[in-house]
């Protein structure tokens, strides 16, 4: 923005709000906070008195019996209960751990969930800063190119045999991509020119227009080479899909939920208030038939159904056609939180964006969606912290996840009939990552409030 | 006075700009255009006034296809209008809105507000894009406040920022729908101070508004509506001065 700054042009300053008043000298401090909230009058000082004291009792019974008295190290059930016969018993948790977090997955072969969960974070991390360049792509890409990598490093195989040749390719595309937003972002902060644009004089002897772009292309191609070549070298040891499990697959379900809510639920809403009326019926018969039965029958549905209303020879895993069950419901949910959205925009937006010249696909890309989106941040939150919670479900029909596995060490002949241990540390994590994901939405609610 | 009847004369050889052709539109049973019929040419400043409910809303809306019409022909510089693609596209190449109720973009800042159409229409360079929008911003005096958001401007300042978003698509003709009626009486005359700016470059204008001094000022002919009828055309000394209809005299008496 700083080329704007020609002759005659004011100075862009960033607009700084001034911050409030800071409070009253006595409500200062958390000791000042406390007396001026919970000890303003004989009343309330005993109220908070009882509160606390009960508090204490509880807090202390709950510490009791989940660490002082507890028991970490222990080879089965029996010796827990000789040693501490009404705490947790977290020996037990212990030794299940590995199965909790990755299932059956081979124990050799676990560094690559380790490596392919980290890269999925490492992808997203450049979206941190604000500077980069390509960043509409990254979040894009990470949702079309991520799954192959993903996919590649969890099935293991080699391509050609094991796994496509399309998914080896998409795999090397993917990786170059991640490669090229990792050298732009950093040549862009040493204040370079990222790589593609290296290239640009190079490609702009050849062809004359779309000269960004193609050199973006021919960049990719390039590195994807490489990567490719590099990969053929390397076979990792195939894993069956039915040995996935644990957190890891939790995740993989959630994390597919999630990342195609939000577009199918787009679709599916945009196509409900389509003029025409086979989409708009189609649609609202998803959405409807979806939202009014439990998630547990789309999922039995989708194992026992889908098999017979598809081809016969086109075979599905069962975690394939989880996957499409559980994004289709997320959709349907979410779909009706962005039509509550849309409904919000005023027609004003539509006719403004109409009168620039903007056609159906603009508007609601550039102008609605955006408004829309953000107005339901907290409703779309909810759905996805519920989506997290709901895909422990999976469990029902025999899909190893976390769930399956915490019922696993209960039939386990050293830790037999231990239920509670499994269940009270799969809440704990289970509330770690929803409380953070709705602390993060009120980090981007408060973020994005500046436009309102 | 002098200069606008000036203009006048200049301009009587130019070209139609705008041909509107017995014009007729229903809501249901109710006749809200009835029959109107009027000639803008190029270069021309028309201002519309008339009661509330007198249909102008309706008139101006139906010129860029806000609304439909069931009967009646409009022409832009020749081209008659259907509710196709090539139609659209003549619309949207020639003609620029402005709302009474500002319809700036909330979600994005006052410069990516007035590139926007640039950028994804026009396919220009975000460079070019913000220089453009920077110069149009800097000539209705708000280049300063590029970086804040709509929700961060006073009611003037937003109209105005409405104003530089429709002028980056370069339109020849520019149709205000009562910009000012929304605005504080201290913001009115930022806005129509633009307008008037606006106009001396040679911009073809629709304006329906109540400011009668605006419309004395730079209106070439103003338009008197009722009912869904234009009761009087002409240039605004013998409209607004010599009205020569009750209604139009008795409209002035409240406005004035
Ligand atoms: N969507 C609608 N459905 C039915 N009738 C409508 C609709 N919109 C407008 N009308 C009617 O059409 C007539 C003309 O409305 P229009 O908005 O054009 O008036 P106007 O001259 O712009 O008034 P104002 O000065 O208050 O803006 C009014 O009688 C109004 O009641
Ligand atoms: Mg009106």
């Amino acid at each position: 923005m700083d080329d704007l700054n020609v002759k005659n042009q004011p100075v862009l300053k960033q607009f700084v709000p001034t911050p409030p008043r800071p409070p009253h000298k006595s409500e200062r401090g958390i000791l000042g906070t406390i007396r001026h909230r919970c000890f303003n009058s004989i009343g309330n000082s005993l109220l908070t008195l009882c509160v606390a004291t009960v508090l204490f009792y509880l807090v202390k019974h709950v510490l009791d019996w989940a660490v002082f008295n507890a028991v970490f190290i222990a080879d089965n059930r029996r010796q827990c209960m000789d040693i501490s016969p009404d705490s947790a018993c977290w020996a037990g948790v212990i030794s299940w751990f590995n199965g909790l977090i990755y299932g059956r997955f081979p124990v050799d072969e676990q560094w690559r969930v380790n490596i392919g969960v980290l890269l999925g974070l490492v992808w997203l991390l450049p979206l941190m800063s604000k500077r980069i360049p390509l960043r509409n792509f990254i979040l894009l890409s990470w949702i079309g190119l991520y799954p192959f990598v993903g996919g590649y490093l969890f099935l293991g195989g080699r391509f050609g045999e094991e796994l496509g040749l399309v998914h080896g390719a998409m795999t090397c595309l993917a990786l170059a991509f991640l490669a090229i937003i990792y050298a732009n972002w950093i040549l862009s902060a040493l204040g370079k020119k990222g790589l593609n644009e290296l290239f640009v004089p190079l490609v702009s002897r050849l062809v004359e227009r779309r000269i960004h772009l193609l050199s973006f292309v021919a960049v990719w191609l390039l590195v994807a080479l490489v990567i490719a070549s590099g990969l053929s070298q390397v076979s990792l040891e195939p894993v069956p899909i039915e040995r996935w499990g644990g957190l890891f697959l939790t995740f993989i379900i959630a994390g597919f939920a999630i990342t195609m809510a939000i577009p199918v639920g787009v679709i599916l809403a945009l196509g409900r208030r389509s003029k025409l009326p086979v989409i708009h019926w189609l649609s609202m018969t998803v959405i409807e038939l979806v939202r009014s039965v439990p998630l547990i029958t789309v999922l039995f549905m989708a194992v026992t159904l889908l098999p017979i209303f598809l081809p016969a020879d086109m075979e599905f895993n069962k975690l394939t056609q989880v996957l499409v069950a559980v994004c289709l419901f997320a959709g349907a949910y979410m779909a009706e939180n962005i039509r509550g959205g849309l409904q919000a925009i005023p027609k004003g937006q539509y006719e403004a964006a109409a009168t620039l010249g903007l056609g159906y696909l603009h508007t609601m890309v550039l102008i609605i969606l955006p408004q829309a989106l953000r107005m339901m941040i907290p409703n779309i939150m909810t759905s996805f912290i519920s989506l997290l919670k709901d895909t422990t479900l999976v469990s029902i029909i025999g899909l190893f996840d976390i769930m399956l596995m915490a019922r696993n060490i209960a039939n386990d002949k050293d830790w037999v009939g231990m239920h509670t241990e499994p269940l009270v540390m799969i809440s704990v994590l289970f509330f770690i990552l929803c409380y953070s994901m709705s602390q993060y939405s009120l980090n981007l609610e408060k973020r994005l409030k500046v436009d309102r | 006075m002098t200069t606008s009847s000036g203009n006048l004369a200049q301009k009587a050889v130019t070209e139609t700009a705008i041909k509107i052709d017995n014009l007729n539109k229903w809501y249901g049973d109710h006749h809200v255009l009835k029959d109107v019929s009027l000639d803008i040419s190029e270069g021309e400043i028309m201002v519309v006034c008339g009661p509330s409910g007198s249909g102008k809303s309706t008139l101006i809306r139906s010129l860029n296809h806000l609304e439909e019409y069931q009967e009646g022909v409009v022409s832009v510089f020749g081209q008659p209008l259907s509710r196709d693609r090539q139609s659209h596209k003549i619309i949207h190449q020639t003609m620029g809105m402005v709302f009474q109720n500002f319809n700036l973009f909330p979600h994005l800042t006052v410069l990516q507000n007035c590139t926007l159409g640039l950028t994804w229409l026009r396919k220009m360079s975000e460079r070019d894009a913000d220089k453009m929008a920077m110069r149009l911003l800097d000539r209705v005096g708000i280049a300063h406040l590029a970086t804040r958001y709509p929700g961060q401007l006073s009611g003037g300042q937003q109209q105005r920022v409405a104003i530089s978003r429709s002028l980056a698509m370069e339109p020849k003709i520019m149709l205000f729908d009562e910009p000012t009626s929304a605005l504080d009486p201290e913001m009115v005359k930022e806005v129509l101070d633009v307008m008037i700016d606006l106009a001396k470059t040679g911009m073809t204008m629709v304006c329906v508004t109540h400011e009668m001094q605006f419309a004395r000022q730079v209106a070439d002919r103003v338009v008197f509506m009722a009912d869904g009828e234009i009761i009087e055309v002409g240039p605004p000394e013998q409209v607004l001065v010599n009205p020569q209809w009750d209604r139009t005299r008795e409209f002035l008496q409240h406005v004035l």
